[in-house]
């Protein structure tokens, strides 16, 4: 079941990373087109700074999931060479732990913001006034893959069969 | 409870889960939400989401992802090789110019890129074989490389600064071009430095040669033509002029902060597939994937601290823990002494950006209190860090060498860079006896400001 699991993570973080990286070039050219067009062609900027926001915060919790997967997501590791290999090994499964119940509990609070946000028909407080339920998505999706990432790292740090060790971060 | 014991409490908790090695995002996230549970209304967990979408939502912040692409961007390409190429054939006559040449790549490298680690590696790779093979020390090379790159967090565009400028809620226009001259007087005191060590390698090489040893390489003088000088310049100008482009884009009043970021990333994807055709998507995807990695690993970090920071404030920690330091009536340069220790002691477990947010509510109030100006001390700060990027335990830079430079045993990477710290903390002591350093360069451009200017 996990190499199943595993099969349908890495389909889903080509898609994630896919969408985060046009996301990110779309930020790119808004941004150089709100000074080129205010700067040469006086075109006031009202909608550029939102959109961009938009889609950086969309990014962001878009791929946290897929940083998540590569361990990419850095922690302090002192204490990696400090423990015995059995206590290291309970240190990150606890970590894990930890993290998963975090992250699942944050999964839910974004699910209610969405949906109070599509309820109450929030929008931004600027002049554009864009719907909140945009990034609000954005946020309750990456992080229910984040959390669904890091079930399947606790499902297979418990499973007694040998798991592929993957790079840890460490603090830089 | 008493604040102090939530507190202790706080900061406790803190230590244990941040050293469990769970990530330092979801740390500070769980730590904020488990005192949220306890010691607040139950509605504001409610607000959880929300308070670290309403925190990230900022288009200041929002520059760091845009900033992080220039840099993968440059330093994915070959502009680091060409750069300290280029520098070393013009640097050959000048005695000790290789050592010179990787300083100002350096710090020429880290005003692209904005990132220290990518400083490091582009440049590293390519100077640390050639100074090898010029006969420099293995030390000497090491130490040179990652107190170069250690100019990442001090240049702009350093995130770090952003970092401070929205911790304290500070100009970064201001910040930015504060870091200038104490950047460029940090690429002074290790050319200065690297010139030094030169000259005494060359005595000793020059002592055995007259003994009837080997002649080493370090001997030698290299020496190219004016064709082959001009020749090293078209790929090296475009991305001058990119930096040059992009400063005059911000301070020129021709574009915000992160219009210069956007700018900034366009431009630099537009060089590298005009200078060196990485036009195609599997050139465009490494840069893609490490701008990912990078800047959601950093933006999450950001989210969490600022959920981190609010719950500290709101629990009235941080005013506590302020309002004890003021009472203590510390002279202002013990206060100082103080701080700096507590940011050295930090950056050896922590990321600059981390400890920027979770300290700044306690410590900035305090230094205002004392008088000093906050665009000055977030500058000293971020030299005070780049210490941290160079000595163990976890020196980022001391990795990167050791990565790029196996051969170099890392106890020889540790000992070259150990000048160097000295050399910062030199550079610290310069700072705050000619403050000026820092803020004159600002005080030109946009004035005088704060309680300076009354």
């Amino acid at each position: 079941m996990l190499k199943a699991l595993d099969s349908l993570i890495a389909v889903l973080n080509k898609m994630i990373v896919l969408l985060s990286t046009i996301a990110i070039a779309i930020a790119g050219g808004i941004l150089s087109w709100e000074a080129t067009a205010r700067y040469l062609f006086k075109i006031p900027s009202d909608w550029q700074d939102e959109v961009t926001i938009f889609l950086l915060v969309g990014a962001t919790f878009l791929s946290c999931a897929w940083v998540q997967h590569s361990r990419g997501h850095i922690g302090i590791q002192a204490l990696a060479s400090v423990l015995s290999p059995r206590l290291d090994r309970a240190r990150r499964a606890l970590s894990d732990v930890l993290s998963l119940l975090f992250c699942a509990f944050f999964t839910w609070k974004s699910w209610t913001l969405l949906l109070e946000a599509i309820e109450d028909h929030q929008i931004s407080g600027s002049a554009f006034g864009a719907p909140l339920w945009i990034p609000y998505s954005c946020m309750a999706v990456g992080t229910s893959l984040l959390t669904f990432v890091l079930f399947v790292q606790v499902l297979s740090a418990l499973t007694p069969a040998p798991s592929t060790p993957s790079s840890a971060g460490t603090a830089p | 409870m008493t604040t102090l014991q939530i507190g202790l409490l706080f900061g406790l908790a803190t230590l244990t889960v941040l050293f469990s090695g769970m990530p330092i995002a979801f740390a500070l996230g769980s730590v904020a939400t488990v005192f949220m549970y306890f010691f607040m209304p139950h509605a504001s967990l409610d607000t959880v989401a929300q308070n670290v979408y309403e925190e990230m939502a900022s288009i200041t912040l929002l520059t760091i992802p845009l900033f992080i692409l220039k840099g993968a961007a440059i330093g994915k390409s070959r502009a680091g090789k060409d750069l300290y190429s280029a520098l070393h054939i013009w640097l050959s006559k000048v005695p000790g110019g290789l050592g010179i040449a990787v300083t100002i790549a350096c710090g020429l490298f880290a005003a692209m890129a904005g990132s220290s680690a990518a400083t490091c590696s582009a440049i590293g790779s390519s100077a640390i074989p050639e100074m090898r093979q010029r006969g420099y020390s293995a030390r000497l090379c090491a130490g040179l490389v990652a107190a170069g790159g250690t100019l990442g967090i001090l240049l702009p565009p350093s995130i770090t600064l952003i970092l401070f400028a929205v911790a304290a809620e500070q100009s970064l226009g201001r910040l930015f071009l504060a870091g200038i001259v104490p950047g460029l007087l940090l690429v002074l005191l290790f050319a200065l430095y690297g010139m030094f060590k030169f000259r005494s390698e060359v005595g000793d090489a020059q002592r055995v040669a007259d003994a009837g040893g080997e002649r080493a390489r370090i001997l030698q003088v290299d020496d190219y033509t004016l064709g082959e000088k001009f020749a090293a310049l078209p790929k090296v100008l475009p991305f001058l002029t990119l930096l040059l482009g992009v400063m005059l884009a911000l301070y020129g009043g021709f574009a915000t902060p992160s219009e210069t970021a956007g700018l900034g990333a366009i431009l630099a994807l537009v060089l590298i597939a005009v200078v060196y055709g990485a036009f195609k998507l599997s050139d465009l995807k490494p840069i893609f994937k490490s701008t990912l990695s990078e800047s959601t690993m950093l933006m999450m970090i950001i989210g969490m601290s600022l959920l981190y920071s609010y719950v500290m404030s709101y629990l009235h920690i941080s005013q506590s823990a302020a309002e004890w330091i003021v009472g203590l009536h510390l002279s202002k340069w013990t206060l100082f002494l103080a701080v700096s220790s507590l940011v050295v002691v930090l950056g050896f477990f922590l990321p600059p950006v981390s400890i920027i947010l979770m300290t700044a509510p306690i410590i900035l109030p305090p230094l205002r209190a004392q008088g000093f100006d906050l665009i000055w001390f977030g500058v000293v700060m971020s030299v005070i860090m780049e210490m941290g990027l160079i000595h163990p335990p976890v020196g980022l830079n001391i990795f990167v060498i050791n990565n790029i430079a196996p051969d170099i045993p890392l106890k020889e990477v540790v000992w070259g860079t150990l000048p160097f710290v000295f050399l910062i903390m030199f550079a610290v002591f310069l700072l705050c006896l000619f403050p000026d350093l820092v803020l004159a360069m600002p005080d030109y451009v946009f004035g005088v400001a704060g309680a300076r200017a009354g």
